[in-house]
């Protein structure tokens, strides 16, 4: 038998479903489902594959991303090799990546309270005309920090250089700067 | 005999899988006059072992859906494909030897297998080895088409176009595949927030993706 049409589920469904945000009766008739219409089976495959896409971009350090401190303690539970530098507020560090290393995150402490929106400009020391905005970051106000994880494979190669990141506060008045931070990056020792 | 637990293992599974054979423990309404059907009721009919390209025919139509089943439910992909194999070996077997009595249900005899396994699977992992390695011997041959591979340069390009909230949530959402209340309490977001932004964002990933795919 076939299903028809308006048996199928969405994408939003299958994706439910593969994440565990289906409650059981769902994830019950979605099994069902599967086991009879091929082309569902297709798409979750794809769906399936576009996960493991992500995971591997993420994994070869391709993507930057905000984060929290609970998914970094998880990244270290893999296995994954992390450099952390935590900065205080408006505070400055030296730092490089070590062969060995995996993933770089940088802890900004930074009063959150009351920040509705935050975004991130990011300007870098060898293109200092070029702002790199990032609009609207995840947040969490009660961690009193953001996790910021550079694109890693850029930072692997890049030359020594000065890297400023500036918060900013946006409501509905404007913005207003939160912090700055400065990284003084200096490539590993022999590294090419 | 009993002390062999290979043996032990297999002689429960075939008493549970008899009564799946017999149709009384499963009610659902997904069987039919499917390819999958006619296939099951070649096998049935022909004498055991003879009706190899039947054989083969189910294998390829029913083996991505249980490997699939094992991927959602036991979220290992070597453990799915050990619960593919040896949910389709006796699925074959059951039809060669007619203790499938309704061939026509092969559906609801293989989605109630794959339960049974992901079930008697996460109560004795071990015992689930002993029963693929009496069976292996039995799998037919056919080509099977798993899961799309994808140019993961691609995905990373198109990641890196979303808005930084879509690529931070799918970031942390994919990494370990987390449903989205842990994801919203990691990031102080409610759950249902987080499903709007993960849609958001695969909607915007798969579109590029697609776009490059052929384009390519």
């Amino acid at each position: 038998m076939s299903a028809t049409p308006q048996d199928h589920p969405s994408i939003d469904a299958l994706l439910d479903y593969w994440l565990h945000d289906s409650d059981a009766a769902a994830t019950e008739a979605i099994d069902e489902h599967l086991m009879q219409c091929e082309p569902c089976g297709r798409a979750l495959d794809e769906l399936i594959a576009l996960g493991d896409g992500v995971r591997a971009a993420f994994r070869s350090g391709a993507v930057s991303a905000m984060a929290s401190d609970a998914f970094l303690q998880r990244v270290v539970g893999r296995g994954v090799h992390v450099r952390e530098y935590r900065l205080p507020h408006n505070g400055s560090v030296n730092c490089t990546v070590a062969p060995e290393d995996e993933l770089l995150v940088a802890h900004l402490e930074t009063p959150l309270q009351g920040v509705e929106r935050l975004d991130a400009v990011v300007t870098l020391s060898f293109d200092p005309d070029v702002q790199h905005r990032l609009d609207d970051v995840p947040f969490d106000a009660e961690a009193g920090e953001v996790l910021w994880l550079p694109r890693f494979d850029l930072i692997r190669t890049a030359p020594a250089h000065t890297a400023e990141v500036t918060l900013l506060s946006v409501g509905a008045g404007g913005s207003h700067e939160l912090g700055r931070y400065t990284f003084r990056h200096r490539p590993w020792p022999g590294a090419s | 005999m009993w002390r062999d637990p290979a043996r032990r293992y297999s002689n429960f599974f075939r008493r549970r899988l008899a009564i799946l054979g017999g149709m009384q423990a499963l009610d659902t309404s997904i069987d039919g006059d499917g390819p999958e059907a006619r296939a099951a009721r070649r096998i049935a009919a022909a004498a055991p072992g003879e009706a190899r390209d039947a054989e083969a025919e189910l294998y390829r139509l029913l083996a991505p859906r249980a490997r699939r089943f094992g991927l959602r439910h036991l979220r290992d992909a070597h453990a799915a494909a050990d619960l593919m194999q040896h949910v389709m070996t006796l699925t074959i077997e059951q039809l060669r030897s007619g203790r499938l009595r309704e061939p026509e249900r092969v559906l609801s005899f293989v989605l109630g297998a794959c339960r049974l396994t992901v079930m008697d699977q996460r109560r004795v992992e071990r015992r689930r080895e002993d029963l693929l390695r009496r069976y292996a011997d039995a799998l037919p041959i056919a080509d099977l088409q798993i899961a799309p591979r994808l140019d993961h340069q691609r995905v990373a390009d198109c990641l890196e176009r979303l808005p930084e909230r879509e690529r931070s949530v799918l970031v942390m959402t994919f990494f370990d595949d987390q449903p989205s209340d842990a994801v919203g309490a990691q990031l102080g977001f409610s759950a249902g927030n987080v499903r709007v932004i993960r849609h958001r964002g695969i909607d915007k990933l798969r579109r590029c993706v697609d776009s490059g795919t052929r384009a390519a």
